[in-house]
């Protein structure tokens, strides 16, 4: 045995002089940097909080990865002078109570500057106040519940929530009513249905419509909700069907959508569906949206707005395929918005805590032309870009029937 | 200390090789620790602990995981010529450790790098560092089987009172310390690239320690020494877990999630009674967790509560605690005709009817999909319990005070559960899982003692989501899904059925375990599903089986699985 | 009248589907006590399996509904043949002696996994896929009921293979080897059964149903996701658990019976649709407190 270990040792002693003679780079460098731009003051972080697994991830990574391009282009462009942004994406998984442990992990970080996120309301609930303590500005690309900004009385008494969280995207008390407007005045369709996913979004766009279509003097026929993983909805169609509407009106997401406006066609159900910027997505149509179905979206057309345009490009340069989904513009958006406060706040100066206050009010008073249209925030950190597109299937294809302002 | 001989009755043809190549394996991993890892600088920053580097420019400055691999590869000497017990279950496990290491370097390194450059030579550099540790662990695995597994070596002398809590008290001090360190590896915020290489670099490192120490004997010593003084040790144990918040883990981050982990335990310890004392299948548990923390959201005075007024919180609490307790007892209500796996659909039911129902909001209580946010923290004498706290100089993170109250929450449910466990009620359960027949015939009203484990452990899982209610600030149903259900149970079963201290490392783990995996991004849940089926493989007994069961599955039980409970109580 | 109608017709083709998933749990629980959550994941990759298959086909044969549809059956019932031959033999069977409850965790790991694996490296399976336009277009209308042809389809299939499958374990020898591992694996054993073939053989046959169920699904649904085999498989054990576990004919009629309940219930009960489900789980409550052992299960007896 002895003499094993010695040989051994010899034959250990003989290689790592040969290693060591090879030698290598001695001194670790700086690492690569973000091209050309001066990046001596370090790092800085915008955090993103959505979905990244799971079945919402197509939409939460959409929202990841738009917000990775807004921070590429910045780094490309020197927006914010010393530093190099990076993106640091946290799965919620869709669950307020992981969104809270994802918020609360970007919070400990003193270099996350601002956060990108939520995908679900509920989610935004929790993340709210953990990064209100922080002072942290959150950036929503896709809460539409109105109370999140305005509170549980947003018609009524609206009184600001939170004053670290704004959002690009509206809002459902604004989205719904511009909806029902169009479909009792314009398209003159009287009986109307709804179905919900019954989750925030779909219940809250679909109560929004209800009140307005009564108020116009249309009919709310029936209220129905499919499961949030259910996929034959023929008990739904049939129940429907015997009210006999003009329209159904589906509060909820293209995934669901889709299917439902095909599966009521060869039901015979032969009217239009209508739905919110959920189902604006060219995946709706080729899941089975027909002819003739509606949707709202924010903004104008984005045909007709060339910062729209630039953005998808941008997106498919980088990414190689369209799959920014139902939020992709408007993380976009919301990151371009926390990049340009934070270039505003840092100012060639260095970034540190007592920057915090300033970055909030500097999100406040942020305004550019984004993907989406104007990026601008209200008194109570609500878009202020209130312009709302119809959208109508023709010939495969989502085409701008109406573009106008919610008034009453 | 007795040596005892380790060598395996079988002839190996690696028998005669085992002391070389352990020797040879040693040597290496102490060689690849002073080898360079990586050949160049990588795209999103240098690989941690100054890789690039060779050791003889800084000798004494190695950290991280090239002075894991240089630890691993001393020991690995140290035991292969030190007269150490059971020498092949150490020299094996510290293989282990040092393969998995290396493979996690190389294998990072070579896919962020972009190619096996990285890993060997490239422009003049060369990094043979992990190529090196590599060969040194798969020689020292193959060395182990070379010496042979024999059994895992007994510690038989005895030692004083005083010294033994002296031995407790450090033991458990290294466990605190292993612990925060684990969950502070590869650093709390975003700003290292390489968390997760790091995190699953010290996992395997830390995992070759421990085999090793288990594999020497002085895990069974410590757990013996631990059983002999429980009620000392459950102290010190506490004491470590308040201690925690002074540790580098001490942060906003990991007490947030710590918090989280408590109210999960304690709800798997109610699991725990009636699945693994009473041996009823419950896959709609959650339910009553989402039951207490929608009754403590309605009496907290948020907007949208149905309830105008507040109510203390332990009043909120206990309300909270009765209200789940009656629908346990109600949901518990079938298992006097139902059985096994028919039960488990009928609790699957209540789950699913209780997350519909919460959905629609019905009756006005539960808010419906737009949940009751806003709930207040919790505070007392005025400290809110969500904002940071300060003992003297000290300052303490945000959400401290939920850690510290929810760690003795999780202290009152095992003592309550350690008492059940051990009362006349808790063998009746336990005579019903093994036969419920038996039972009945042995005079035990079977019907009430079921009914009553689902009372008990509802009533546990109610207070939990009270605290989980002020916690979060929001109750939404979504955080009671079917999938929070299986993660209970899961916990329980991962832990060990029955067994107390089982519960909280199986919930732990569950929860730490994703939120480590975050580095993954896309592939963390997939990891998280083949860890489950790992897990299960390899100890399907559970991390810590209760002693109880432990005998009865005697005849299964190899000395292995023994081995591993061991181990798994030290961690 | 005609609305009620309707809704029954919608319940059989809902309940057809459900009994395809719901005959792979019962076999597997009959023989081996294991609830294989995972068995809905298996009806989910089957489905990828036959999208994939079409997505390989040249585009010729693409167009010929004849060649495509055989093909992506035989492509989608392969993968979901492979996929539980090795869940059975990596993941299950170690587990064989194991406490009882270790493999349910097993089951939800696997369960997990195939889902995420799917979701990462599918391309595009991170949103709904539609599926190929090969199955036959158009409804079968009988007064004033509407059932589309691909429901027909599923319909006929599921009780075709149903009685397919309750023959040949009925009357072939291999059948009889089967029902002799459920009733008493070591009697079994002693008389020459090889346990391992048989409980093989039983995942074989749950994943071909599963796999015919999963391409039927793509063509009735036009289009599938990952969460599919959630969902379905949830409702095919509790298919197999109101029908009695172990048996292939309450299997069938329980997953009618639940597919009835939900359209059924979503139209005439309380509360709508918003609260079909919680109807099938009271149906089940109540089945099982009055009749514990399912439908047509055998009352409970001492197992080894």
């Amino acid at each position: 045995m002895r003499k094993h270990s010695v040989k051994s040792a010899a034959i250990v002693g003989a290689s790592l002089l040969v290693l060591a003679a090879c030698g290598s780079n001695k001194d670790e460098g700086s690492g690569s940097n973000g091209g050309s731009c001066d990046t001596s003051k370090g790092t800085l972080t915008v955090g993103v909080v959505a979905p990244l697994s799971g079945n919402l991830s197509a939409l939460g990574v959409g929202i990841k990865q738009s917000a990775e391009l807004a921070v590429d282009e910045a780094n490309k462009k020197c927006t914010v002078k010393g530093y190099k942004l990076t993106v640091s994406a946290q799965d919620d998984e869709a669950n307020p109570a992981k969104g809270a442990q994802a918020a609360t992990k970007l919070s400990t970080d003193p270099n996350v500057v601002g956060v990108v996120g939520t995908l679900n309301s509920s989610v935004a609930q929790t993340v709210q106040p953990i990064l209100r303590d922080k002072k942290i500005p959150q950036v929503s690309p896709a809460n539409t519940n109105p109370s999140l900004t305005r509170g549980n009385d947003f018609l009524t008494a609206p009184k600001r929530q939170f004053d670290n969280y704004f959002r690009v995207c509206t809002t459902d008390d604004l989205q719904g009513p511009y909806a029902a407007n169009y479909l009792v005045e314009k398209a003159g369709k009287k009986k109307i249905a709804i179905i919900t996913d019954g989750k925030t979004y779909g219940e809250g766009l679909a109560a929004e419509l209800s009140k307005q279509v009564a108020k116009k003097g249309g009919q709310i026929v029936g209220s129905e909700k499919v499961g949030e993983k259910d996929t034959d909805f023929s008990g739904v169609i049939s129940k429907i069907k015997a009210l006999s509407p003009d329209a159904v009106y589906y509060g909820g997401e293209y995934p669901v959508a889709g299917p439902l406006s095909k599966q009521m066609a060869s039901a015979g159900l032969n009217v239009p569906l209508m739905g919110g910027d959920g189902i604006f997505d060219g995946k709706y149509i080729e899941l089975g949206g027909k002819e003739g179905d509606l949707a709202t979206s924010v903004g104008a057309p984005t045909e007709s707005l060339a910062t729209a345009k630039a953005f998808v490009d941008a997106y498919k340069a980088k990414f190689g395929k369209e799959d920014y989904a139902a939020y992709g513009a408007f993380s976009y958006d919301a990151a371009n918005a926390i990049i340009g406060a934070l270039a505003a706040t840092v100012d060639g100066a260095a970034w540190d805590e007592s920057k915090r206050d300033a970055m909030l009010q500097n999100v406040g008073k942020y305004s550019g032309s984004g993907a989406t249209g104007e990026v601008k925030f209200d008194q109570y950190g609500d878009s202020t870009n209130k312009v709302l597109t119809v959208y109508q299937v023709t010939s495969a294809k989502w085409k701008d029937v109406q573009t106008g302002t919610f008034t009453g | 200390m007795s040596t005892v001989d380790t060598t395996s009755g079988k002839p190996s043809p690696l028998a005669s090789l085992g002391k070389p190549f352990a020797a040879a394996g040693g040597v290496l991993g102490i060689v690849a620790a002073l080898l360079p890892w990586v050949t160049f600088s990588l795209n999103d920053g240098n690989w941690p602990d100054k890789s690039t580097l060779q050791f003889f420019d800084a000798p004494f400055a190695v950290t991280g995981f090239r002075w894991h691999v240089l630890l691993l590869g001393v020991l690995i000497l140290v035991a292969t010529f030190a007269p150490v017990p059971s020498r092949g279950r150490v020299v094996r496990a510290l293989g282990w450790g040092l393969t998995i290491v290396s493979l996690v370097n190389a294998v990072y390194i070579t896919v962020k790098g972009g190619g096996l450059g990285a890993i060997t030579a490239v422009d003049g550099a060369t990094a043979f560092g992990g190529v090196v540790g590599l060969v040194a662990g798969v020689l020292a695995i193959l060395a182990g089987y070379g010496i042979g597994i024999g059994p895992v070596g007994e510690w038989k002398f005895k030692i004083s009172t005083p010294v033994a809590y002296l031995v407790l008290l450090v033991s458990f001090g290294a466990v605190l310390y292993a612990v925060a360190a684990m969950l502070t590896t590869g650093g709390v915020g975003s700003a290292n690239p390489y968390a997760g290489a790091i995190f699953l670099s010290f996992l395997g490192f830390a995992g070759g320690l421990l085999g090793a120490l288990s594999g020497v004997g002085y895990v069974r010593w410590i757990s013996a020494l631990s059983e002999q003084h429980r009620v000392f040790s459950v102290i010190v144990l506490a004491a470590c877990a308040l201690l925690l918040p002074f540790t580098e883990a001490g942060n906003e981050y990991w007490m947030t999630v710590a918090a989280n982990i408590g109210i999960y335990a304690a709800t798997a310890i109610g699991l725990n009674i009636v699945v693994g004392l009473a041996g009823l299948l419950d896959l709609g548990y959650v339910a009553f967790m989402g039951i207490g923390a929608l009754v403590a959201a309605n009496f907290s005075g948020a907007a949208t509560a149905y309830f105008g007024f507040d109510l203390p919180f332990p009043v909120a609490a206990v309300i909270a605690a009765v209200v789940a307790g009656i629908f346990g007892a109600i949901v518990g209500s079938p298992t006097l005709r139902v059985r096994g796996d028919y039960l488990a659909i009928v609790t699957l039911a209540f789950g699913e009817i209780f997350t519909r129902s919460a959905q629609n909001d019905i009756g006005g209580f539960t808010n419906g999909s737009n949940a009751i946010p806003g709930i207040p923290a919790l505070s007392l004498f005025g400290a809110e319990f969500n904002k940071s706290f300060t003992i003297g100089a000290i300052k303490l993170p945000a959400g401290v005070l939920y850690y510290v109250l929810i760690v003795l929450l999780v202290a009152a449910t095992m003592a309550v559960f350690a008492n059940l466990k051990f009362s006349r009620i808790g063998r009746a359960w336990i005579a019903i899982r093994e036969d419920e027949d038996a039972a009945r015939a042995m005079g035990i009203r079977t019907g009430k003692m079921k009914i009553l484990a689902f009372l008990i452990g509802a009533m546990l899982a109610g207070l939990a989501g009270a605290v989980f209610a002020h916690k979060n600030g929001t109750v939404s149903y979504e955080s009671f899904k079917f999938l929070e259900s299986v993660t209970l149970l899961a916990a329980v079963i991962l832990g060990g059925m029955g067994s107390i201290p089982g519960a909280v490392l199986g919930a732990a783990l569950l929860f730490v375990l994703p939120e480590k995996l975050r580095d993954f991004e896309d592939y963390r849940l997939m990891i998280f599903g083949l860890a489950l089926i790992l897990i299960m493989r390899f100890r399907p007994v559970g991390l810590i089986p209760d002693a109880h069961r432990r005998a009865e599955m005697v005849e299964r039980a190899d000395e292995n699985a023994d081995e591993a409970h061991l181990e798994a109580k030290k961690a | 009248m005609s609305v009620l109608l309707q809704q029954l017709a919608n319940g059989v083709v809902q309940g057809a589907l459900i009994a395809l998933i719901a005959l792979g749990y019962t076999m597997v629980y009959g023989i081996i006590q294991l609830i294989n959550f995972a068995h809905g994941e298996v009806f989910m990759v089957a489905s990828y399996g036959g999208l994939a298959t079409f997505t390989l086909l040249p585009d010729d044969l693409k167009k010929s509904a004849a060649v495509a549809l055989p093909l992506m059956f035989v492509g989608g019932i392969l993968v979901a043949v492979v996929v539980a031959v090795i869940m059975e033999r990596f993941a299950y069977r170690p587990l064989r002696n194991a406490p009882r409850l270790a493999p349910l965790i097993t089951a939800l790991g696997v369960s997990v996994f195939l889902q995420e694996a799917v979701r990462v490296f599918y391309p595009n399976a991170k949103s709904n896929l539609p599926y190929p336009k090969v199955f036959p277009e158009g409804n079968l209308t009988i007064g004033s009921i509407n059932v589309s042809w691909t429901g027909v389809m599923l319909v006929v299939l599921s009780v075709g293979l149903a009685v397919i499958l309750q023959t040949y374990v009925n009357r072939s020898r291999m059948g009889r080897a089967m029902r002799a591992t459920a009733q008493d694996p070591d009697t079994a054993k002693l008389m020459g059964v090889n346990p391992n073939r048989v409980i093989v053989l039983t995942f074989i046959f749950g994943a071909v149903l599963a796999g015919v169920a999963g391409i039927m699904y793509g063509g009735y649904l036009n289009n599938i996701n990952i969460d599919m085999g959630f969902q379905t498989g949830i409702f095919a054990f509790t298919a197999a658990v109101l029908g009695g576990v172990g048996s292939i004919r309450g299997a069938v009629i329980g997953a009618f019976i639940i597919g009835l309940i939900k359209t059924v219930a979503g139209q005439y009960m309380p509360g709508g649709t918003q609260y079909d489900y919680v109807w099938i789980f009271v149906v089940l409550i109540l089945v099982l407190v009055f009749r514990p052992q399912g439908l047509f299960g055998e009352p409970e007896r001492v197992r080894a």
